[in-house]
This record gives structure tokens, C-alpha cells and sequence, in this order.
């Protein structure tokens, strides 16, 4: 038995001495010259398949952010439009029927080929040949002919006006990227082939990948110059660059504490514990509130405006003021974000160019509640009460009310549970002897709110906080979490969801086409037939018009598209089909032990996130500490 | 006698299980709200890809039609089985156009190398010393150790695992946090890749491996404390036998009987992979795939990895009864 227990102990030590000697965490790469960085998207399910016209790819594996480049890329940082594989703007002419692209020269693909016009017809009229691509019928309906006007030039005929055509090649988390010709026309079934090695035109070229789909490393081309990214930004400083994904938040953290992961997007609970035990950890924001807070996206709440009784804009907006927003706020990301009260979210220009100016309409806005009596609902001191939360957390937030204003935004709405029954009362609604409310069939209202089941995505925070609210409120509210929400949205079949309340602005330039296309009535299908237009399939006439309109103007034509574009936030915020809470935080943490020279919010000089295009364009300004 | 008794009847009834398994299977995913096409192009349109409605549709109608979904349930039922036959299961609809073999495939090995060496070793670990502990059961090492097993073995696996992965990762930093072998490496038969993919299947295992021998340490010790009260071990210890000859041979070996059917479905489920293990250790393996599959409603992988743990689990089963005349001699197919 001694024995027996002496060679097992010797087997053990040996064991564990050999895995000191061999296991390296990272395999011969100099950890001093590689940055690692998080998949937002998770771990890859087509690891050695790198065809991203086909299906869904998992493109922040480092396809999108490093390893190509589209024509125009958006940094929702700077709010420019970023000139990549394009010379410069598109051209229409006078009715949008044709656009002639200028393309950059000197661009080369990884393996040395030129960069062309001719990559870029070969791409179009391979989607529009084959039905089996994502963006088939997007170019099959829409491109007449594409041919080139010179080795730098593409000229687009469409079949019909599109004044935006263009933009299906700006990537803003994604886009139509174009195809290297020399290895396409190469390939018969161009759906199943894999692509492998990836070929871009980026700065960074395959390196190696995980067959399991939990890393990918890309290395710096040596002809860095002879890329987009290259030529606008100069050398990118890392030489190689690992995304990789964790399965789990703990491990996440763990890795980032350990110096094993440079950039990560976390959940709020575990952004907060990781900023709390790094030394060398920091966030967007130096202090408080942290987080990214410019994020081109706006959260909130969807009706299904197609049933009863969301069908009634006033019980909308009876919902809307049964919201306590700073309670909603601490219960969803504790104060940690920023109100929008129109359908776009408060940053880049749309402040400027949107919310800013629609402040006294916004002021004079008032709500019917019948017998003669109004309620003006806007409050633009919100941030003011947002600030008091923060302060009775613990935080420190400044006194300054225009600070404030950037911080937690410009203006919401009032907590005004009195002013929301006289609504309910107005159109029928009861309380029971317990004060719960009832429908206007005198039936208990049981109001079923549909989520997301991922507990750090914004559906779920902002479903579970809405649920909470209204259950204050009376109303016999309940979420349902489930991962079928994209079918159920898609057919309707929901009183209340926690979606998008309108699709994402580009998050650079003035034009709203992209938030309100999604309302448009052609879209929209009947209930129980799946509807890819937007979730609460409200629509309208004078949408209607508002798109048409817009769809006509010249984007470029600033005075023009901001007129069109407020006449529908206004039209949205009158019939408030969904609530527009709060701007997308992004919980990203960076670590400064290899890296330093981080985008955050005291030098944004480019997007802060590394699943986006426009990591490889932050890169070049990072530096290295000299830490090995 | 036995095959035309025992075996036929047995093996036609081990063919309709599976039959009927797979066709649940077939079914169950079709019936959950969760339509494979609406997720896929959820994702895409929920990154920020801008995808005019209009549009969309007309790509929903190309992906049912790529994905193999047109027709009735009755007609893709048909050719389901017709390409299972063939050993074919489909693409993947989330992963597209990659088939489900390959992704089986890369999965399996991990999951298979993983659980059934945790499997086994629990299962020995835990009934050995639960025997000997339950033969034993007056010792202080025996209530002792009778104590730890009650504190570990409720602990829920997630926190002990993410506990293990705090202390020796973070805290000590002797293991790798995540994956089945270090990054930048890719697999190949050296002996330093070897040392590699043990070094990091270490935490998961070890984290299998104390509460799974947990689990069987209790049932063994019941079972033999049982065993132990029966009148034939009685008669055994006032004929003289030796002791430890009484333990292994009459005792335990008794006890171990029931046992190896618990073992033997064990083993069959671990083709169904250890979610919580490789979300926590992110380690591949066929649960995750699994799981995502189910999430994405990727009916196609579903069945692939569900058919064939319901082979594997109704196969054992199958050896299992023929094989036990040899563990136990008092059962015989006539």
C-alpha cells in the first residue's frame, strides 16, 4: 500500500512538474508585442470557414476589425465617415438612378494582389448571381448594372432611386464586404467554399486559428502600408493580434486580472467587480459613470402596436409616465447611461443636429387628458435627479449641469403615475378594490413583457426594470425571458418586448433613412406571419411620407435631411409605439499593463471597441508600457 | 434458446428505442417556437448589418430553401432517414454551410476524452473507498471522511468549479483559466501538445472527478454498509474468512453490482457533453454545441448529437444486460 501510495505521489509530481515546463498560456507569441482582445460574438462555430457572404460568421473574430476593409467605414467615436477602400463620397446623379464610386489605389490584397474595380464587379455580380449569398436580393433588386469606368472607378445603374444605395458598403458593424476576384472567379461553388486562409485587405493576415473556435490570432502584414488602414492611420503598433472568447463572465475576469486578456466587453456586474480588483484596469471613463456612453444605439421598449390595447397611443404613453426613470436606470445599469428621449440615442451629432433643437417642442409637447385638462410631460432636469442617485450610491458626479447633461442626457420624461391613470381612466381602464388595474372588459390587465434570456444584454435590463415599474404601478406585469424571442418578435406574438425601439442610426452624419425605414407599411405583415420590419408594426401615412421624402434627398444635403428627420422623431414621439430609454453602455474594461494610449472618453480619437471596424483603425495609437 | 428467447426480442426492442428516440427528436425541436431562418438572420441584423426588410424576405425564402427546410414535416422526416442511413445529417443551419458530422466530429474527442477518463476514474475512486469506507464504517477515517463527502457533494458544481478555477488560476496560478490546449497551438502528436492538453483538462477534470467520486462514495457506502448486514457475510466472518478477503470478495464486489449499470448509463451520457464544465473552463466539447444548437433552433445538429447519444446510451444498456451473467452468476438467459 505504501508503495503504492509513494508511486502514485511520484507519478503526481511529476505530472504537475511537466506541466510548469510546458504549458504557456500564449504559444511562442511575445506577449510584449500581442494584444488580446474579447469576441463579443462568443466562441466561433465555423472556425475554418471564413465566408462571411454566407450566413452568419462571427466577423469580430478579427475578419471585420482587422483583417478587412469596406469602402467607407463609420467611427461613431469621431462621428466621421472614414474613406477606406473608397477615394472618397459617392456620386449620384440628380435622380439617384446611377452612383460612380472613386476606389483608393495602391491597396493590395494580403497575398500582394492590386486591389481593383474589377474585385468590386466581380463581387456585386456574384451576390446578384447567386441566391444563396446574404446580400443576393439586396443587389438583385436593386443594381441594374455595375461595371467599371477605369481601374479605380465602379459606376452603379440602378433600377430604381435610392439616394443611400451606397451605404450597403459602409460598414458600421458590418456591410457588404468585397470579394478578392483572383480567388473567387477561381472557385465553383462559391457557397460552400471556406475561404481558408482568409484573404483581406486590412492590416493583419491569418496567423492561425483554434479548431474548437476559441481564438484566432491575425499578424501585422509586412506591407502594412499598402492598406487602407495603413495609409489614413499609419502602422498599426501590435504585431499580433489574438481575439479570443470565454465562455463564462468568471473566467473572463480572471483573465483580464491575470494580464491574459487586454480588451473585454463584460456584463455591468462584472464590469464593476473587475474595475473594483484591477490595479491596472481602467473603463471608458476615468470615473463615474465609466462605461461607454456613445454608443450608436438606443435601448428601450416595443408595444405590439397591432393588439390591444398597445394599439392605443395613449395608453403608450400612460405606460411611458408610469416610469420612474431614475429607479428604472439604478435598477438596469445603476445610473450607468445615457436618457435619450427621441428614438435616436444622445451622441455624436445627433444632439447637436436633433435633440437640442426639438427642445422647446419638446417643452410644449402635452398630452390630452381629457375634460379640458394637459400635461406637458418632458423633463429636462432629469439629469439633475440622475446625478442625486449617483450621489446617494456613493459616486462622485459633478455639479455641473451641462456636464450632467452629457453624462446621463439632455432630457426624459416625468414620473407621473397620476397623470398615466387619468389616461387609463380616459380610455376605459379600472382599478379593482385592491388597486390592481383592469382592462376596459373590466378583466384583470396581465401585461407579459418578452426578453431576451441573456442577463447582460440590455433587453433583459431594460424588460426587467419596465416589469418592475408597472408591477409598482398595478399592473399585474410579468417578463418572459426566452431565447425563441427572435421568432415570437418576428410573428408578433407578444404584448411587450425589450427590443430595439427603432433600428440604430449610422452613428456618423445626420441621416435617419436607417431608423425609419423600419416603419415603413410596405414591410409590414399581419400578425402570425413573420414581419422582418420593425417589431411593434406601427406604421402610418405620414411615415409613409417621411420616408418617401427622405429616400429622395440627397443625404449630403444636411439642412434638408435633419428637417425630414425631426418631423419623424416628433411623429414617433407623438404616437410612442416604443420607449427610447437609454443609449447602449458598453461595459468595456482595458487593461494597462501591456497597452496604454486607450480611446477613452478624455481622448475618443476612435472607437473604444475591439469587435467593431474600427479597432484596427485604433491600433496604430496604441503603446506598448515595455511590460514583458 | 437464448437467441431466439433473449436476444432477438432484446435487439428488436433496442432497434425501436432508438427508432422511436430519434424520431422524438425529429420532432421535438419543430414544435418550439424557435424558427432556425428568423434566428440566423436575427443575428445578422442585431450586429448592426443593415438589412432592408424587403430584402430580408426575399433571404428568408433563399435559407428555408438552402437549409433543406422546404416541404412538410412529413416529407423532411422521410429524407431525414434517408440521409441518416447514408451516415449524413445535415448541415448545420447556424453554423452554414459546415455539416453537423465535422462539428461532431471536432467536438467529440474532447467530451469523449474528457468525461469518460472522469467518468471512470470517479466511479473507481468513489466505489473503492466508499466500499472500504462502508465495510469500515466504525473507523474515524471512515466518519471523517464520511463528513467532507457530505460537505462537497451538495455544493453546487458551478461554484465549486469556478472556486477551483479562482484558486489554482487566479490565486495561485498554477492552471490555465480557459480551452483544451494553450492559444497559438494547434493539435499534433508531440509530447509537449499532450502535456498541454492535460495541463489544461486538469481543473475541468479535477472538478468532475471530486464530486462525481463524491456521489458514488455515498452510494457505495450505503449499499455496502447494506451488504455488509446480509447473513452470508455473517456466516462468512464465523467461518474464519479473512477479513479483507470478506471486503473485496463478498462484500464489495456484491455491492458493486448495481453499480455498474449506474456506470454504464453514465458513460452513455456523456455524449450529451458537460455544459456547466465547458462554460465554465471554456472547454469544447459536444455540450456547448448542444446547447447552442438547441438556442439557434439548429434542428439538424439537435439530432445529430441527441441521435447519437441515444445510441450510445441504449447500446450500453444492451451490453450491459448481456454481459452481466459475468459480474453476477446467479442471473442466466435461458
Amino acid at each position: 500500500m505504501k508503495k503504492l501510495v509513494r508511486a502514485f505521489a511520484l507519478v503526481t509530481g511529476l505530472v504537475l512538474f511537466a506541466f510548469m515546463a510546458f504549458g504557456q498560456s500564449i504559444d511562442q507569441l511575445p506577449r510584449e508585442d500581442t494584444l488580446i482582445a474579447g469576441i463579443l460574438t462568443g466562441r466561433v462555430g465555423t472556425p475554418g470557414n471564413f465566408n462571411a457572404w454566407v450566413g452568419w460568421k462571427w466577423n469580430d473574430r478579427g475578419m471585420q476589425n482587422l483583417a478587412n476593409e469596406p469602402l467607407w467605414s463609420v467611427d461613431f467615436a469621431t462621428g466621421e465617415i472614414v474613406n477606406c477602400l473608397a477615394a472618397g463620397d459617392p456620386v449620384y446623379n440628380d435622380d439617384f438612378t446611377h452612383v460612380s464610386i472613386p476606389l483608393r489605389k495602391g491597396v493590395k490584397w494580403a497575398d500582394g494582389t492590386p486591389f481593383t474595380a474589377d474585385d468590386v464587379v466581380f463581387t456585386v455580380e456574384t451576390l446578384i448571381a447567386e441566391p444563396g449569398f446574404n446580400d443576393h436580393s439586396s443587389f438583385a433588386t436593386e443594381v441594374e448594372r455595375v461595371y467599371k469606368s477605369g481601374d479605380y472607378q465602379v459606376e452603379f445603374d440602378l433600377k430604381q432611386p435610392n439616394s443611400r444605395f451606397h451605404t450597403k458598403f459602409l460598414d458600421r458593424w458590418g456591410c457588404t464586404w468585397i470579394m478578392p476576384k483572383h480567388i473567387f472567379e477561381k472557385v465553383e461553388d462559391k457557397l460552400t467554399f471556406e475561404f481558408n486562409p482568409f484573404i483581406g485587405c486590412g492590416p493583419y493576415k491569418l496567423h492561425s486559428y483554434d479548431p474548437n473556435g476559441y481564438w484566432t490570432i491575425w499578424e501585422k502584414r509586412e506591407d502594412w502600408q499598402n492598406t487602407p488602414t495603413g495609409m489614413n492611420f499609419g502602422e498599426p503598433v501590435p504585431k499580433y493580434v489574438i481575439l479570443q472568447t470565454y465562455s463564462d463572465e468568471g473566467s473572463k475576469i480572471v483573465a483580464q486580472l491575470t494580464h491574459q486578456l487586454d480588451v473585454v466587453d463584460l456584463s455591468a456586474e462584472g464590469f464593476v467587480a473587475t474595475l473594483a480588483q484591477g490595479r491596472t484596469i481602467r473603463a471608458y471613463q476615468p470615473g463615474f459613470p465609466w462605461v461607454v456612453n456613445n454608443d450608436p444605439c438606443i435601448t428601450g421598449i416595443v408595444f405590439n402596436t397591432a393588439i390591444e390595447p398597445y394599439n392605443n397611443p395613449e395608453v403608450r404613453w400612460a405606460l411611458l409616465l408610469a416610469i420612474d426613470i431614475v429607479e428604472y436606470l439604478g435598477q438596469a445599469v445603476d445610473g450607468q447611461a445615457t436618457l435619450s428621449p427621441v428614438h435616436i440615442p444622445a451622441l455624436g451629432a445627433y444632439p447637436e443636429y436633433y435633440i437640442e433643437p426639438m427642445q422647446e417642442w419638446l417643452k410644449e409637447f402635452k398630452l390630452d387628458l381629457g375634460n379640458g385638462e394637459v400635461f406637458y410631460p418632458y423633463d429636462p432636469d432629469v439629469a439633475l435627479r440622475i446625478a442625486e442617485y449617483a450621489k446617494n450610491r456613493g459616486y462622485y458626479v459633478t455639479d455641473d449641469p451641462e456636464e450632467l447633461k452629457k453624462m446621463f442626457g439632455i432630457g426624459w420624461y416625468k414620473y407621473a403615475p397620476d397623470v398615466a391613470a387619468k389616461l387609463l381612466e380616459k380610455n376605459g381602464f379600472s382599478r379593482d378594490k385592491n388597486g390592481k388595474w383592469l382592462l376596459p372588459d373590466g378583466t384583470p390587465w396581465k401585461l407579459e413583457l418578452l426578453e431576451k434570456t441573456d442577463t447582460s444584454h440590455h433587453s433583459f435590463k431594460n424588460g426587467n426594470a419596465a416589469v418592475q415599474q408597472w408591477k409598482k404601478f398595478g399592473i399585474d406585469a410579468e417578463y418572459i425571458a426566452t431565447d425563441a424571442h427572435a421568432t415570437l418578435q418576428g410573428n408578433g406574438e407578444f404584448q411587450v418586448t425589450s427590443s430595439w425601439p427603432a433600428a440604430e442610426p449610422w452613428g456618423a452624419g445626420v441621416d435617419l433613412y436607417r431608423v425609419l425605414d423600419q416603419f415603413n407599411s410596405e414591410y409590414m405583415k399581419p400578425l402570425g406571419v413573420l414581419n422582418q420590419a420593425h417589431n411593434s408594426r406601427w406604421s402610418s401615412p405620414e411615415m409613409d411620407d417621411i420616408i418617401r421624402r427622405l429616400k429622395a434627398t440627397d443625404p449630403t444635403d444636411v439642412e434638408a435631411t435633419v428637417a425630414i428627420g425631426t418631423e419623424a422623431l416628433k411623429l414617433l414621439l407623438k404616437e410612442m409605439p416604443s420607449i427610447p430609454t437609454y443609449g447602449y453602455a458598453g461595459f468595456i474594461t482595458w487593461d494597462e499593463y501591456y497597452w496604454t494610449n486607450w480611446p477613452g472618453s478624455e481622448n475618443p480619437y476612435a472607437g473604444p471597441y475591439a469587435h467593431w471596424g474600427t479597432f484596427k483603425h485604433m491600433l496604430p495609437f496604441l503603446q506598448k508600457t515595455g511590460n514583458k | 434458446m437464448f437467441v431466439k428467447r433473449y436476444l432477438i426480442p432484446r435487439l428488436l426492442q433496442y432497434f425501436l428505442v432508438i427508432f422511436l428516440g430519434i424520431t422524438i427528436v425529429f420532432f421535438i425541436p419543430r414544435f418550439a417556437p424557435t424558427n432556425p431562418v428568423q434566428r440566423t438572420i436575427s443575428e445578422i441584423r442585431s450586429r448592426g448589418t443593415y438589412l432592408n426588410p424587403a430584402d430580408v424576405e426575399q433571404m428568408v425564402a433563399d435559407l428555408t430553401r438552402l437549409y433543406g427546410l422546404e416541404g412538410s414535416w412529413g416529407e423532411q422526416y422521410i429524407e431525414f432517414w434517408r440521409k441518416l442511413f447514408k451516415g449524413d445529417f445535415g448541415i448545420s443551419f447556424f453554423q452554414f454551410p459546415t455539416p453537423v458530422i465535422e462539428l461532431i466530429k471536432t467536438a467529440l474527442p474532447w467530451t469523449v476524452g474528457l468525461l469518460f477518463t472522469t467518468t471512470v476514474l470517479s466511479w473507481v475512486i468513489g466505489n473503492i473507498i466508499g466500499g472500504i469506507a462502508g465495510y469500515r464504517n466504525n473507523r474515524l477515517w471512515s466518519r471523517i471522511l464520511d463528513g467532507v463527502v457530505m460537505f462537497i457533494r451538495p455544493l453546487p458544481y458551478y461554484i465549486f468549479a469556478l472556486g477551483l478555477l479562482i484558486l489554482l488560476a487566479y490565486v495561485f496560478r498554477l492552471f490555465p483559466i480557459s480551452g483544451g490546449a494553450s492559444i497559438g497551438r494547434l493539435p499534433s502528436f508531440t509530447l509537449s501538445y499532450i502535456l498541454d492538453v492535460l495541463k489544461h483538462a486538469f481543473l475541468p477534470a479535477l472538478s468532475l472527478v471530486v464530486l462525481g467520486a463524491a456521489s458514488w462514495f455515498q452510494a457505495s457506502k450505503l449499499i455496502v454498509q447494506n451488504v455488509n448486514a446480509e447473513d452470508f457475510v455473517q456466516y462468512a466472518q464465523l467461518g474464519g474468512i479473512k477479513e479483507r478477503k470478506i471486503m473485496f470478495k463478498y462484500v464489495i464486489r456484491n455491492a458493486m453490482l448495481p453499480q455498474i449499470t449506474n456506470l454504464a448509463l453514465s458513460l452513455g451520457q456523456i455524449l450529451s457533453g458537460a455544459l456547466i464544465t465547458e462554460i465554465v473552463f471554456s472547454y469544447p466539447g459536444l455540450g456547448n454545441l448542444l446547447f447552442s444548437a438547441i438556442n439557434t433552433g439548429d434542428y439538424n445538429l439537435i439530432m445529430g448529437i441527441t441521435a447519437l447519444s441515444i445510441v450510445a446510451i441504449t447500446t450500453l444498456v444492451l451490453m450491459i444486460d448481456l454481459l452481466y451473467p459475468l459480474f453476477d452468476p446467479r442471473i442466466k438467459y435461458k
